[in-house]
């Protein structure tokens, strides 16, 4: 069955159906969970609330957007609703265009992005960079540069305008290469 | 506009903005002539993107146990 399909077997009460599209998306909702919060447990209950919206509402589900495009919604809310409710982290303010864009520390990477895959050193360096970024900027960088959603999409998900979306990305991406290349000491 | 009036912090600025979307305006054009010369935006383009790749290629898996977990917790685990 492809995934339209499913989605109809699982609104008529399929379990085996609703399990197929569960199966389909249960490492990227985790992976993207894991993405914005750092942390496997809190990423596996975000995944275990987010596919629990799924079964709850999928006979309401009417197929204008994507079910991909549905997930990362409810995972991206479930994530800000977490945060605004855990205020401990002091997240940097990104409002200064001019202090996130320094031309005098440009410096040549010596490194090739393959190595994260076993380095725990380079991956505590990412999770650090990225906590430090409000959960906004956090989920525009990880949705349309590293899931590769659309703007558009992005924007849908974020219920954020375009030029938001671009603003929120032009920064984040700045900001968090800005914190790599401090960790590298390239500064 | 002359190429002399694209700054490099003009065009680290744009790179982060449109990176990896199409570059053919006029204003891009220009970017695009400056890059080609400027070693400095080079890297920091390259430095941007290795950014990226580095979140890409930082992946954790469920496992199959983690798998289990999930489909008790919504009550659909097949026997």
């Amino acid at each position: 069955m492809n995934e339209e399909e499913l989605i109809r077997e699982a609104q008529v009460g399929n379990r085996k159906a609703l399990a197929e599209l569960v199966k389909n998306y249960e490492q990227t909702v985790f992976n993207f969970a894991f993405k914005i919060c750092r942390n496997k447990e809190r990423a596996e209950h975000t995944m275990q609330e987010t596919f629990l919206s799924m079964v709850k509402n999928i006979s309401q589900f009417s197929g204008k957007s994507k079910l991909s495009t549905w997930l990362y919604t409810v995972v991206s809310n479930h994530c800000l609703m977490l945060a605004r409710s855990n205020k401990k982290y002091g997240y940097t303010s990104l409002d200064d265009d001019d202090a996130l864009i320094d031309e005098k520390n440009v410096a040549d990477w010596d490194v090739t992005p393959d190595r994260v895959t076993e380095n725990n050193e380079l991956k505590d360096m990412l999770d650090d960079a990225i906590q430090k970024l409000p959960h906004d900027y956090r989920i525009v960088f990880l949705l349309r540069d590293v899931e590769g959603l659309s703007t558009e999409e992005t924007g849908k998900v974020m219920n954020l305008s375009i030029p938001a979306v671009k603003s929120r990305l032009h920064r984040a991406r700045a900001f968090l290469r800005n914190e790599i290349n401090a960790s590298f000491n390239y500064e | 506009m002359s190429n002399k009036d694209v700054t490099c912090k003009d065009v680290m600025s744009h790179i982060c903005d449109n990176l990896g979307e199409d570059l053919d305006s006029p204003r891009c054009v220009e970017i695009k002539e400056h890059l080609a010369n400027c070693d400095s935006c080079k890297k920091y383009m390259k430095s941007v993107e290795t950014t990226i790749d580095f979140y890409k290629n930082y992946n954790v898996d469920l496992g199959e146990a983690g798998h289990d977990r999930l489909l008790s917790f919504l009550g659909i685990k097949e026997d």
